[in-house]
């Protein structure tokens, strides 16, 4: 929740496979939601894990993932689905 | 699969990886001390008609590296006829391109085998196959019976799972590391011999 308007932000998980080298994946999307979004987020959080994952959740729905989807999220992919929730 | 004598000589000695290592080395070192080779094991190796080369691309951050790296370095310790180096996945990608798992995941650690005039021989890449197959039964298993995972469909990203079920899911797979370990360890090394063991074949026909 924004501290000063008391909107909902939105809430931000990045899985991704660290025995696999999806660092800069990882950080390049980072990157690119806090540029987007400065303080118009609720936080981002980033858990190591295995087996070739690569999924982004954006306040609990799952807007991408390597296995469903294949491949990386564009990181607009992800900026328009955090927008759409704080349009919403 | 090229990689040349004189790439292959970039690389670290065990000892020099060992050095370098800024996390995990107690561990490594723990495992190392504790697998259990049996003389079987150790006779094949040290009965290997030449000096086997072994490109080993790990890092010090991989479950996966710590469990088995000490597995080739007891082997090679005790045969006396494999020759390791040791080059780090993320300052490598020359190398490691070439043994992409499954042709995209820069999974670790990876064994690569070389013959003396450095013909490959074949490469062995993160964990025994059997052991990825028990894990999927041991989540399957957890997904069924634990109440964490109730009204959850198996294969659920961890990305929405429910802290709760997320923490589960972290501790069963902490709990199936230690309790496959001493299998695991005997997987690595037969699959190691398999693999030579074939090129052994090979070169005899040929």
């Amino acid at each position: 929740m924004d501290i000063d308007s008391g909107r909902h932000l939105p809430k931000i998980r990045i899985v991704y496979c660290a025995s696999c080298g999806y660092e800069p994946q990882t950080l390049e999307l980072v990157s690119a939601l806090m540029h987007a979004f400065h303080y118009d987020i609720a936080g981002i959080e980033i858990i190591p894990w295995q087996d070739g994952a690569f999924d982004v959740a954006v306040d609990g729905e799952l807007i991408h993932s390597m296995y469903r989807d294949g491949g990386f999220p564009a990181p607009e992919t992800i900026i328009r689905a955090v927008r759409e929730r704080l349009a919403g | 699969m090229t990689v040349t004598r004189e790439r292959f000589e970039q690389g670290m000695t065990y000892a020099e990886y060992k050095a370098q290592m800024t996390r995990n080395r107690e561990r490594l070192e723990e495992n190392e001390r504790t697998i259990e080779l049996s003389p079987d094991d150790i006779a094949f190796f040290a009965n290997l008609p030449e000096t086997l080369n072994v490109l080993v691309i790990t890092e010090d951050w991989c479950g996966d590296a710590i469990a088995n790296v000490p597995i080739l370095g007891r082997l090679a310790a005790e045969s006396g006829k494999l020759n390791l180096r040791f080059f780090l996945r993320d300052q490598n990608p020359d190398l490691m391109d070439q043994y992409l798992n499954q042709g995209i995941h820069r999974s670790i650690p990876v064994f690569a085998f070389f013959d003396a005039q450095f013909h490959p021989i074949g490469h062995w890449i993160e964990r025994p196959a059997a052991i990825t197959t028990m894990q999927e039964k041991m989540l399957a298993s957890l997904y069924a019976t634990d109440p964490a995972f109730a009204g959850i469909a198996p294969g659920t990203s961890l990305a929405v799972l429910p802290d709760a079920a997320r923490t589960r899911l972290m501790q069963a797979f902490a709990d199936f590391r230690a309790e496959t370990r001493a299998l695991a360890d005997r997987e690595v090394v037969r699959e190691l011999r398999e693999l030579i063991t074939q090129w052994l074949s090979n070169r005899q026909e040929g």
